[in-house]
């Protein structure tokens, strides 16, 4: 018990401090409420048993409207709050004689409540596609991120990272793309702030994440709802006296799975001699496992929470130690975070208050040097004192060639440091004016302050992954800084009554909401240093005195201003009517447009309650309609803009020209997406088996893009504007069966599966006949267009040439359209050979727990996507031996005598499926002398993440790839700068006290 | 009571919020942006966005535009696909082999950067007309003047062009003639050009890098000499008489070596007529170091970046300076059109000299470079030789295969953006316009007068033997051997019947791709274009 040794001193001091809230007291009776914790609602038929110093028992029950009354000839000491569907509590009796107690829900069944848009609502009511996934059901082991925990979870919510990078975020997608515009990933909220950052919370405080996947539950976010929203709730404290604290802590092992296959120095030295090219320098190097390394990762998680009967409270410290695979990476975070909430005038007056503070030191490292280690000559010595090789005089082997460095020199001797800082401010006030309606005042702050330093030293050779176009021998130092802060401010108000007219519960919410965003930034670069001894001073670079510096700022903002309401009907618990509207506008849009109207409806019925439908313990059937807005992607797009256009010699002076480089567009407006669901939610074998199925149909109107526009007339030629449509169809299951409930062993199983095809059915004629073209790339297939979105197609068609094979000279056949195979350089004919989107997607969980071993398992798998192997398109031919390794998958063919021409040859099928992780936990029995210290819970556990993968894909990692860059309508390409995927285990340990 | 007051202080704070804030003008929050309704306020201003018509120029010191368009395809040329480097996606070759089509981006990017001048033009035409003021005519004369040399170059490139002229008009324009094109721009420059600045002497400070007086009758002598390529009509008098205007100033005349129109610090030339006064801070963009030069070449002048190894000439545009015959002339030492580049005795025109880099290539500190990946068929293996033979145009061009364009100066510790200006008119090539016309008019290629001035080049420029007869095809070659990467080849094939033939990597083309097609992102966006015939 070391860790106890260690944690119970700052447990006496801690403890101290809440001394306040265990104060003896005296009572033969006692009067409350006992209500929700989740929505503070009143429960009735709640067991409240009194207990006295001598043990004897009194029991009451709760009224319609929560309150007990419990009486006893002798002192109350505690009380025990037992009901079904709830967990029980076990509070001391306050001297006050009046004992308000919260209650959690146990039930996952239709009783369950979930978090809508401004407000709950209790599961069997809602009308729309929600889904709930609480703790106890997030991803488990090696998670430094939010969208981590959710990862396969949630039917239609796609979440994705291909490598292992630990400072790289994950690509989140609702049912697919739904917009163009600027919120392609879903819309946050965190216990009401809007607009939330996911990475400003950490995992270990988040105590359940609602999705709202479809139009209607979306609407009332408006002009942001379009990709759905996800809505976070953070831990609080329970009222009624009790306290507890948790510590957690966990070590993790990292390490690579696979690298993109290619020749060692053996076969590489056998490829050269045989084609008598090239340099063999005759030693040996695995650059791949020269770069990487088992990289360790610590987490430490302390919190404590509890309450008065008026004050409850969850404070919380994070702290994440995380190495990266690659050499010389990682991030060093602490998090805190209080969350409080005080009660007064009778609970009529809420004040709530959430501060939280993220804190990160983070080495960036070089996503190029995984591109590099594979390319690399394998024959080369990692370091060199040869003249001939030790080019950048660092004593690193170099080629002076294009492209690509040594990647272990490029880790090992160049620095990228980033500095990161979030701030979130929260309070909100609500107050009771009168029964059932009261008014709610929130304002919210959120600050986020990057900074980046960056420098590669005069030893060094420059590569063109490092900041800017500087490259290769001779720069005598290049260091770049950049600093980056965002600033949003929220203040909502929102008036809610809930009243009841014969058997129909009316809940209705009004509001107004303001939103302000603001960013700026200033980077500098500059090359060519006396000297790297003090490289965080870039103003000794000489590049500034000869005018070669670099320095860049920016600064913009935007406003939102929305008016929603929402009512809520539930007649008898059997009919169910939802009808929102929000009005929003925005300073992005053209002064035509301004404002939008976001409305929907919804509507369910419970089949259970008026039809003798025998096996369905419930059974609701529901339909949906709503509208949601997308933003453009960046502000001022509706102006006509002038910005600096280089200098010119007017009457023999020097002046900075200005002309203009965007068109105004007064009609530039929303993205409009209208979207119908329709879904079932249902309990079967005594509420054992749940699930809940939906499909739905998506359009999205007025897509915002930069198309070309003739010029002139306009003065630029380039305008955003509203120019297509997207379509989108989905079907969505959930199914969670307790397969064995009862004694030792249980076993609770869950599979969720999800469909997408998103099409674009309209693109107006000024954008061309297909948007979102993307390119391979350097070298030398810079023009090489490989994905395109057309009229009628699957966004992200890739669209190129369809190989044929090679002929006996080893040149590229490519088919001509006529089903001939011909030269490539025969034929221009180009086809769709592919699509990078998942046609399905599914997760699978098990939940195990035999006495006090707890097993689960989650399977993760996406099916039917195309991944462009970008890797094999520059690198598995021969002809380009001489200077990089070649790519050696099983497509790999010596026979190729032919320049890299992309095809159809290297688009290939990347369906997978993933062990994405295993738990093992042992529930610690806690000894009677623990327990007398005060331990209540000891749990150990060992995490396995990413066991195993099932694919065919031959690159290093089959995900999916959402998005290439910026560039969101070009999904499936396996770019070269890309982390390898990794496998962890971690061991961790729980105590509660 | 308690209550009540709560209740009102809420209810009347929300109100007050509210109402005050449902205003969504973006103009406050536009920090660093330039808003168009607002710009062009103040006298710096105006300076300013004149500017903005000229600085669009920096776009002719990159690879499209003139160097693709009017060098690459022709024989002065050619970037060959160097294995896995230079390949995208077959443009290059493309446009080597005549079989552009609408979609490629060289046409495109030409196409943007003319109408990016032309519309900049319009607008202050348009803004300076509503200043009455004497300096503001001048403005807009000298701002037509430059709005005919774009339209000069979309005649030339793409023909059947749309005359937008009218910035008031907001209809997408529709295609205009050629002749209509032809007889805009000949009207713009002769009621325009006359109210410009008339240097007495070069350099002229104050309108250097600007259009003059001498800069439009220079357009007018290119747009007359290749008048029947426009028109169906020659139109050689005129041609001659508006080269006569520049040569008879006096102003002009040609240079004493023909390196120092090339050097670094070539502002000073008193050939130039007009230049583009590229800068490596102020105005960046000429870098046909980095297009031309291999990356191991870094070292030999201590770059700030890697170069590319793209572009290079062809052996036989190179040869074109060599042969005796073509060109007789005191011979010398020069590297020879075989594999390796193996020294040869050839003519040692002084011109080859400073446009081509030839032969080993060694690092400022004088070592040999090498290049560790050569090709097995590499013959001279690893040392790295630049050779005017160029084993393949694709796939797998040698990295080493290649005379580089060594025409403007390149200088030890010179950025990736030269500093060299790039002359768009040049009094040699007026010269030479005018020996042409002279000719063209006497039906006559030995005609004396044209012969003594061909003559004047070859001996003050090339350092070579002067000709007692010519012959239309040798005018060409000295043209070309003259103007070399200047942006004029692609014209004066065509003039002389030559540009579809058949030649080194390019077989005969049809007459049709005389003109570039109207890119295709310009149609679609347009629907009243339409495309040129045969594409």
């Amino acid at each position: 018990m070391k860790i106890l040794k260690f944690v119970r001193p700052i447990m006496v001091a801690l403890l101290s401090l809440f001394f306040v809230f265990s104060v003896q007291a005296q009572s033969k009776a006692v009067t409350g409420k006992v209500v929700d914790a989740k929505d503070g609602s009143a429960i009735p038929g709640i067991t409240v048993t009194a207990v006295t110093a001598s043990g004897k028992k009194v029991t009451a029950v709760t009224s319609n409207d929560g309150t007990y009354k419990v009486a006893s000839a002798e002192v109350i000491s505690r009380l025990v709050v037992s009901g079904v569907g709830f967990e029980q509590q076990d509070l001391a009796v306050g001297r006050n004689a009046s004992l308000n107690v919260s209650l959690t829900s146990t039930v996952s069944s239709l009783g369950d409540v979930v978090v809508v848009g401004y407000g709950t609502q209790k599961k069997k009511e809602i009308t729309s596609a929600i889904t709930r996934i609480s703790a106890e059901e997030f991803n488990k082991g090696n998670i430094n991120n939010v969208a981590q925990l959710l990862q396969g979870k949630v039917a239609g919510l796609s979440i994705a990272r291909p490598g292992g990078n630990p400072n790289e975020g994950f690509s989140i997608r609702l049912r697919g793309l739904s917009t163009i515009g600027a919120n392609t990933s879903p819309l946050v909220v965190v216990d009401g702030v809007v607009g939330a950052d996911l990475n400003s919370i950490d995992p270990a405080d988040i105590k359940s994440v609602d999705v709202l996947k479809d139009g209607s539950a979306a609407a009332i976010y408006g002009t942001r709802g379009s990709a759905g929203v996800i809505i976070v709730t953070t831990k609080n404290g329970l009222r009624g006296g009790t306290s507890s604290f948790n510590y957690s802590s966990q070590a993790t092992v990292e390490s690579p799975v696979k690298f993109t296959e290619h020749m060692d120095a053996a076969q590489y030295g056998a490829l050269l001699k045989k084609l008598g090219t090239g340099n063999n320098l005759g030693s040996s190097t695995d650059w791949n496992k020269a770069i990487t390394r088992n990289a360790i990762t610590h987490v430490h998680n302390l919190s404590f929470s509890g309450g008065t009967d008026k004050t409850t409270f969850d404070v919380s410290m994070n702290y994440r130690n995380a190495e990266g695979i690659a050499i010389q990476t990682g991030f060093q975070q602490l998090n805190g975070r209080v969350n409080l909430t005080h009660r007064a005038l009778n609970d009529k007056l809420v004040f709530n208050v959430q501060l939280t503070s993220t804190s990160k030191e983070a080495d960036l490292g070089f996503s190029n040097a995984f591109e590099y280690a594979t390319i690399y000559n394998p024959t080369a010595p990692i370091y060199s004192k040869d003249p001939m090789y030790d080019l950048a005089k660092g004593g690193y082997f170099e080629q002076n060639a294009t492209e690509y460095s040594n990647p272990y020199a490029m880790l090992m001797q160049n620095t990228n440091h980033q500095t990161s800082r979030k701030i979130n401010f929260a309070g909100s006030v609500e107050y009771e004016i009168a029964k059932g309606l009261k008014v709610l005042t929130r304002y919210a702050q959120s600050t986020n302050n990057s900074d980046i330093n960056a420098y590669s030293p005069s030893n060094a050779f420059i590569d063109r992954g490092f900041y800017t176009g500087a490259t290769g021998l001779g720069r005598h130092g290049y260091g770049w800084k950049q600093a980056d802060k965002s600033v949003s401010s929220l203040y909502e108000n929102t008036l809610t009554y809930a009243t009841k007219i014969s058997k129909l519960d009316v809940n209705a919410v009004g509001g107004y909401s303001y939103q302000e965003f603001t960013n700026q930034g200033l980077s500098v670069g500059g090359g060519n240093f006396v000297t790297d001894l003090a490289k965080e001073s870039i103003g000794a670079a000489q590049d500034f005195q000869n005018g070669l510096g670099s320095l860049g700022s920016y600064k913009n903002g935007s406003k939102l201003v929305a008016f929603f309401g929402r009512v809520n009907l539930n007649w008898d618990n059997f009919a169910y009517l939802s009808a929102s509207v929000r009005q929003e506008g925005s300073t992005q849009f053209g002064d035509n447009n301004k404002w939008g109207i976001f409305p929907a409806v919804s509507g369910g019925v419970d089949l259970k309650k008026i039809l003798n439908i025998g096996v369905f313990d419930a059974l609701k059937l529901r339909t949906s309609y709503g509208v949601t807005g997308s933003l453009p992607p960046q502000t001022g797009l509706a102006q006509l803009t002038f910005a600096g256009s280089g200098n010119y010699l007017i009457d023999g002076n020097w002046i900075t020209t200005y002309g203009p480089n965007q068109n105004s567009n007064p009609d530039l407006k929303w993205e409009k997406k209208s979207e119908i669901d329709f879904g079932a939610d249902f309990a079967l074998l005594n509420n054992r088996l749940t699930g809940t199925i939906d499909y739905y149909q998506r359009t999205t109107t007025d897509l915002i893009f930069n198309v070309t526009v003739p010029s002139p007339p306009a003065l630029y030629n380039r305008a955003w504007k509203n120019i297509g449509d997207l379509e989108a169809k989905g079907f969505e299951a959930a199914l969670n069966y307790k397969v064995i409930t009862d004694g030792k062993l249980t076993w609770n199983t869950g599979v969720n599966y999800s469909t997408n095809k998103v099409t674009l059915t309209r693109l107006d004629k000024s954008a061309g006949s297909y948007i979102g073209e993307t390119n391979l790339g350097s070298p030398g297939q810079e023009a090489t267009q490989i994905i395109r979105t057309y009229e009628g197609g699957q966004i992200g068609t890739f669209w190129n040439a369809v190989y044929r094979g090679i002929d006996a000279n080893g040149k590229y056949l490519h088919d001509d359209g006529k089903g001939n195979a011909v030269l490539s350089t025969k034929t221009t004919y180009k086809a769709p050979i592919g699509n990078g989107m998942p046609k399905f997607e599914m997760g699978w969980s098990n939940v195990f727990t035999y006495g006090k071993f707890d097993l689960n398992f989650f399977l993760r798998g996406s099916f039917g996507h195309q991944l462009i192997n970008t890797f094999r398109t520059f690198y598995e031919n021969p002809a380009n031996a001489a200077i990089y390794n070649v790519v050696n998958t099983k497509y790999f063919d010596p026979k190729l005598n032919d320049a890299s021409i992309f095809s159809s040859l290297f688009v290939e099928k990347a369906d997978f499926l993933k062990l994405d992780n295993a738990t093992l936990g042992y529930t610690i029995p806690v000894s009677s002398k623990a327990k007398a210290q005060g331990v209540k819970s000891l749990r150990a556990f060992i995490t396995g993440n990413n066991l195993m993968t099932i694919t065919n894909y031959t690159g290093a990692d089959p995900e999916v790839r959402w998005q290439d860059g910026g560039n969101i309508l070009a999904p499936g390409i396996d770019r070269r700068a890309t982390w390898v995927m990794t496998r962890s285990f971690t061991l961790g340990i729980n105590i509660g006290l | 009571m308690k209550n009540n007051f709560v209740n009102k202080l809420f209810i009347a704070s929300m109100l007050l919020v509210v109402v005050s804030c449902t205003k969504l003008d973006e103009g406050p929050l536009l920090y660093d942006k330039v808003t168009g309704d607002k710009f062009g306020g103040t006298d710096l201003e105006l300076s300013a966005a004149v500017g903005a018509a000229y600085s669009n120029l920096s776009n002719v010191g990159g690879n499209g535009n003139l160097f693709a368009l009017n060098g690459v395809t022709t024989d002065e040329i050619v970037v060959p696909t160097r294995g896995p480097d230079w390949g995208d996606g077959g443009h290059w070759v493309r446009l080597k082999k005549h079989e552009w089509k609408a979609d490629d981006p060289m046409p495109g990017g030409a196409w943007g950067f003319c109408y990016g001048g032309v519309s900049t033009c319009n607008r202050l035409i348009a803004t300076l007309q509503g200043i009455n003021s004497p300096s503001a005519a001048k403005y807009i004369a000298e701002l037509k003047v430059l709005r005919a040399m774009y339209y000069y170059w979309l005649l030339d490139w793409f023909g059947n062009v749309p005359l937008s002229i009218d910035f008031k008009n907001v209809d997408p324009p529709k295609n205009a003639t050629q002749a209509q094109v032809y007889a805009f721009i000949e009207s713009e420059l002769t009621t325009n050009g006359a109210l410009l600045a008339k240097p007495a002497s070069v350099p002229d400070v104050a309108t250097y890098g600007r259009v003059n007086y001498y800069t439009a009758q220079a357009i007018l002598a290119k747009l007359y000499l290749n008048a029947k390529t426009y028109t169906g009509t020659e139109q050689n008098a005129k041609a001659l008489a508006a080269a006569n205007i520049i040569i008879n100033s006096g102003v002009y005349k040609l240079s004493s070596t023909y390196a120092e129109n090339f050097i670094q610090n070539n502002q000073g030339s008193k050939e130039t007529i007009w230049a583009v006064p590229f800068d490596r801070i102020k105005l960046g963009g000429f870098n046909v170091n980095m297009m031309t030069l291999s990356y191991l070449n870094q070292t030999t002048y201590n770059i700030n970046a890697q170069p590319w190894n793209g572009f290079a000439s062809t052996s036989e545009f190179y040869n074109s300076y060599i042969d005796p015959v073509q060109n007789p002339g005191p011979t010398g030492t020069v590297v020879g059109l075989d594999s390796k580049g193996t020294p040869t005795t050839g003519t040692d025109d002084k011109r080859r000299r400073n446009n081509f880099l030839v032969g080993p290539q060694f690092s400022s500190a004088g070592e040999r470079l090498v290049d560790n990946g050569a090709e097995p068929a590499d013959p001279d293996g690893k040392p790295f030789t630049f050779t005017p033979y160029v084993n393949e145009l694709e796939p797998n061009a040698w990295r080493q295969s290649g005379a580089r364009l060594g025409k403007w100066q390149f200088v030890l510790g010179m950025t990736s953006n030269m500093d060299n200006d790039f002359a768009i008119f040049r009094y040699a090539d007026i010269l030479l316009m005018k020996a042409e016309a002279t000719a063209r008019i006497a039906a006559n290629w030995s005609d004396p007068a044209a012969l003594a001035i061909v003559n004047q080049i070859r001996k003050e420029h090339g350092g070579v033997a002067e000709w007692t007869t010519m012959t239309a095809d040798q005018f060409l070659a000295e043209r070309g051997r003259e103007m070399a990467f200047e942006g004029w080849r692609r014209q004066d094939l065509i003039r002389f019947g030559s540009f579809q033939s058949a030649r080194l990597f390019q077989s005969e083309g049809a007459a049709t791709k005389n003109l570039y097609p109207i890119p295709a992102t310009q149609l679609n966006a347009n629907k009243n274009l339409t495309q040129n015939p045969g594409y």
